[in-house]
């Protein structure tokens, strides 16, 4: 019978971040929906009800919260433990290329062979790194849509992305990807938290994974 | 058209686009589909013009000064043409006793439309104001007597006005105050929109009846929505763009005039759809709150003009959902430098003490 132990994998301020990032994601999501098309019964004058601005509102804060988390795992990229950084899972490395095929391979039931790593494997890492470009994207396009004149977010808007509008279409069609994103991020853990002994969920929460002690 | 009654100042005759131009914008601001321009012009081209007296009491003559003044000539013309003006102080070149005849002759005559402006002293017998000898509550009772309709022009004839202001000194009140049996409709403001009472005018003559009211006794059609709710300032004020005093840079920038005193959160009017005069400006589009003038008893209630209204609720937690939206993006930046600094700090720190780069 194997032997596990227990591995601190996840340091408190990448559980930090997935925990602002995650709820912060699913809040743009509905309150990014509801912006786009207004589908409660509004017809009441505007004096006493701001449904729209109270969307609008937490849409704010909640984007504010994102682009927070955004940049402390961009911090992590760099400063982080070996597992965070960002060199562990991209496919740069002859190991990580491997490991990105492999996984694909697994993942499409085609072998039951797999390489167990502590960190990201190499596809999970190559989408979480294009998801943390995207989420700069978002924030950037994001910010010129919430202060449109006279700002620092103005100009890097502008010779960025374009005119507003522009920016929005980017903004509104990245909001989808995000909603992609959390329901093939749930699905994925899911299905490796039933394959796997290693306690992939509960990472998240304490930061331990469990690896076969080596005897 | 005779203009024998009143004098000079006005333009002469009127063309037929003005003529139709006006009667569109009173269709349009008395809320009617566009398919009843025919007919408003029908009505208002009616060779059978009604009658008015025209009353001035307790006022300033502000409303009529705004009515024929109004940059727009064909309103003020539009409304002389309209109707027979049997009797106005001002604008009639009748004086003492022949002035009186005139009134005389038309209240015998009757069917008329009563325009009353100015408010009515009662305290004391009413002698705070006399024309002719007469009290204004007499010459109104008696006026009012054959009217067909009333219409209190101006916020004075519709609640009494500024000399009805606390402590009321006089005792003013509004015509439907006075009058208990008549159709009466306030056009209240300081002054009216002269588009409106034109619309007031026009509806009669169009439908032989006056329009619906709110419980203040005022035209639904222009003053059945809230000045907050269609003012151009509006995303200011949701967004937390405030001007904190006049002359500030947020006042150059045109942001919301709430917090210099704006009224408009508590007014009903069209002012910010409607707009005065003939280049299209109102007090916010200029860079005054509103001071809510066409609601009862506003001396008192509205009063100090430049301090802000209480108890309106302003979204984004009490400062606008932008302004409040960049504070708590400052604060979570600050959160995040704080967090990330720790981070580092632990890292530098450990590798101090253990001399080496730590495994994880």
């Amino acid at each position: 019978m194997a032997v596990y132990e227990k591995k601190y994998v996840w340091s408190i301020l990448l559980r930090l971040f997935h925990w602002t990032f995650a709820p912060s994601i699913f809040t743009l999501i509905v309150t990014g929906l509801y912006i786009h098309w207004p589908w409660t019964n509004t017809w009441l004058e505007g004096s006493h009800q701001f449904t729209m601005a109270t969307m609008r509102w937490i849409h704010f804060i909640a984007g504010m919260l994102f682009t927070c988390a955004v940049l402390a795992r961009l911090y992590l990229w760099f400063f982080g433990n070996k597992y965070e950084r960002v060199w562990d899972f991209l496919p740069i490395t002859g190991r990580n290329i491997k490991n990105l095929f492999s996984t694909l391979i697994y993942y499409a039931y085609l072998t039951d062979h797999h390489e167990e790593r502590l960190g990201h494997n190499a596809l999970a890492g190559t989408a979480y790194f294009f998801t943390i470009l995207l989420a700069i994207v978002q924030f950037l396009t994001g910010l010129y849509l919430l202060y449109p004149e006279g700002s620092i977010f103005t100009s890097i808007g502008a010779s960025l992305f374009g005119t507003q509008q522009e920016a929005r279409f980017i903004h509104y069609i990245l909001n989808w990807y995000f909603a992609w994103f959390a329901m093939v991020h749930i699905y994925i853990v899911i299905w490796n938290d039933i394959k796997h002994p290693e306690g992939l969920i509960s990472s998240i929460f304490d930061g331990f994974k469990f690896a076969k002690k080596e005897q | 058209m005779k203009r024998s009654l009143y004098m000079g100042g006005l333009p002469g005759a009127m063309s037929r686009r003005g003529f139709l131009r006006a009667c569109a914008i009173a269709t349009a601001a008395m809320g009617l589909p566009m398919e009843m321009i025919p007919k408003v012009a029908e009505a208002a081209s009616d060779p059978k013009r009604p009658s008015v007296v025209w009353l001035q009491f307790q006022e300033c003559t502000g409303c009529s000064e705004s009515l024929l003044r109004a940059s727009h000539p064909d309103v003020a013309t539009l409304i002389l043409d309209l109707i027979s003006l049997d009797y106005h102080e001002t604008l009639m070149a009748a004086a003492g006793k022949q002035a009186e005849e005139d009134l005389d002759k038309a209240i015998e005559k009757g069917n008329y439309i009563l325009v009353v402006e100015g408010g009515i002293p009662l305290k004391d017998g009413g002698v705070y104001c006399k024309i002719a000898g007469k009290t204004a509550v007499e010459i109104l009772k008696r006026a009012a007597e054959k009217a067909l309709a009333i219409i209190s022009i101006g916020t004075c004839a519709s609640y009494g006005g500024i000399q009805a202001a606390r402590p009321n000194p006089t005792g003013a009140v509004g015509v439907s105050d006075i009058i208990k049996d008549k159709p009466i409709i306030n056009v209240p403001g300081c002054p009216p929109n002269p588009e409106n009472f034109l619309s007031t005018v026009l509806y009669y003559l169009t439908f032989k009846k006056l329009p619906p009211t709110d419980k203040f006794g005022r035209p639904l059609f222009a003053y059945g929505r809230k000045i907050h709710d269609h003012c151009e300032r509006r995303p200011h004020f949701d967004e937390g763009r405030y001007v904190e005093q006049f002359g500030d840079v947020g006042h150059r920038l045109g942001f919301c005039l709430y917090k210099v005193g704006c009224k408009g959160p508590e007014t009903y009017s069209n002012c910010p759809v409607i707009r005065f005069n003939d280049v299209e400006v109102w007090p916010v589009s200029v860079g005054n709150g509103c001071y809510g003038c066409t609601e009862p008893n506003f001396w008192d209630t509205m009063t100090p003009f430049h301090k802000r209204l209480p108890n309106v609720r302003i979204p984004g937690a009490g400062k606008g959902i932008q302004a409040s939206a960049t504070e708590i993006g400052k604060a979570a930046l600050g959160v995040t430098a704080a967090a990330l600094a720790i981070h580092a700090g632990v890292g530098i720190a450990k590798r101090l003490a253990t001399g080496s780069k730590s495994e994880e």
